[in-house]
């Protein structure tokens, strides 16, 4: 089968790929080298297998139900934000049987999964799974020491915040996008920072004609105009 | 309003590769469906690799919440939508052992007395997932000791390659050959449908 450029330099790389093992930098690179090299595809895809089927071997444990309470609150308010925001409800498709069609013979490769992205937090949805490579912009910040990062990809964007202090008792922060000449608009993106103060949240849709994006203070559930001066401004255009 | 469309109408008939959609257009059911059905093996798989119960739970709210707002970056033409999930997690666990360098205190076997007195329940499997593990166990069984463990190191340990070739005092080719043979071997088994009886 045919090899790519350099590819001696990879000999033995797929193994390392598969399980997420390659550092970083490599790892993209490795990515570049996959794109041009049939051999180490296959084989990638092949060890890809293996590598899958293994977090079914981890002991089954049975979540605490608190996390799903505290997860599904989190979702249910962005779920009513997005629905005021978004108005008329659309109609959800025709219901299919669910297919019981697991097979370990069966599985697809996902291709992409492998990098494992090692900075806190560049880690959303558009960063990891979007084709482009992702624009960062930096945020001002009103809070000392908060520094955060706006990353845009062509289907939306994803905050990286870092040393971000817990919002006030019974408020969130809020992501806002606003347009040239109009009234900030709200998302959907409704997040608190984690332990060590680091936080991400995502944003998606066309960010094509937004000109900045704020990052407030709004009670739980979000609001639909702001109530707080931002916190955090990006000029994106 | 907008919730109104599902919450009477049985969402669990639906396909998770059909709730995907619906849930990348907001709606909570079809999340809450995805979360059913799992968070089981998503929850394992984060306390497998964390091997705390409070970082496995941050990890799961990071990778679900990750899901929820990124639904509409699934492909089906990359593999199924446990594949996927079971992705982000693996991906968000790295990251967490990383963010808290766990890490470099955690010893290669890492069923410690501390661990073992904070454990979640262990939960007895269902036939299918029993079946499932007991399939990827056997085809892990095979492996000679030195290869399974520079996976095991690698993939629930969240190291790289050379911080394995360190710690095993190794060359780093012998450690990427150890991983490629083993996953080799592991896939053949797998093929074969391997179980230790
Ligand atoms: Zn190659």
């Amino acid at each position: 089968m045919n090899v790519g450029p350099d590819h001696e330099r990879w000999a033995d790389a797929a193994g390392v790929y598969v399980l997420g093992a390659l550092p970083t930098d490599e790892c993209a690179a490795y990515e570049d080298h996959l794109a041009a090299c049939p051999t180490c595809r296959a084989e990638t895809e092949e060890l890809r297998v293996a590598a899958q089927a293994l977090p079914l071997s981890a002991p089954a444990m049975r979540p605490p139900p608190a996390l799903k309470s505290r997860i599904m609150a989190e979702v249910e308010r962005e779920a009513e934000l997005l629905a005021s925001a978004s108005g008329a409800p659309r109609r959800a498709p025709e219901p299919k049987r669910r297919r019981f069609n697991f097979s370990l013979r069966g599985v697809i490769p996902a291709v992409g999964l492998a990098c494992a992205a090692l900075v806190a937090g560049a880690f959303g949805g558009a960063a990891l799974f979007g084709s482009s490579s992702p624009q960062t912009i930096p945020f001002e910040s009103t809070i000392s020491n908060t520094s955060a990062e706006l990353e845009m990809t062509d289907d939306g964007a994803t905050i990286v915040a870092n040393n971000l202090p817990l919002p006030p008792e019974g408020k969130v922060y809020m992501v806002w996008i606003q347009k040239p000449g109009q009234a900030p608009e709200p998302t959907s993106a409704l997040f608190t920072p984690r332990r060590d103060g680091s936080a991400t949240a995502s944003v998606t849709g066309d960010m094509d004609a937004v000109e900045t994006v704020l990052v407030n203070t709004e009670p739980i559930g979000g609001s639909t105009t702001p109530t707080s001066q931002p916190v955090l401004t990006a000029s994106v255009s | 309003m907008a919730r109104a469309q599902t919450d009477h109408m049985d969402v669990r008939a639906f396909a998770d590769e059909d709730l995907i959609p619906m849930m990348a257009r907001g709606d909570a059911r079809a999340f809450e469906t995805l979360y059913e059905r799992h968070s089981g093996a998503a929850y394992s798989l984060a306390y497998r690799m964390v091997g705390k119960q409070a970082l496995a739970e941050d990890v799961i709210q990071e990778a679900f919440l990750n899901l929820w707002r990124s639904g509409a970056h699934y492909d089906r033409g990359r593999g199924s939508v446990r594949t996927w999930i079971l992705g982000i997690v693996h991906h968000r666990a790295i990251d967490a052992l990383r963010r808290n360098s766990v890490h470099a205190k955690r010893r290669s076997d890492d069923d410690t007395a501390a661990e073992r007195l904070e454990s979640p329940e262990r939960v007895e499997e269902d036939v299918a997932r029993r079946d499932e593990a007991s399939i990827v166990r056997g085809a892990m069984d095979v492996l000679p000791a030195d290869q399974l463990k520079v996976i095991e190191l690698a993939y629930f340990g969240g190291f790289t390659h050379t911080e394995i070739a360190d710690m095993l005092e190794s060359p780093i080719g012998t450690v990427k050959g150890r991983m490629r043979l083993g996953l080799k071997k592991m896939r053949e088994a797998l093929a074969h449908g391997a179980v230790e009886a």
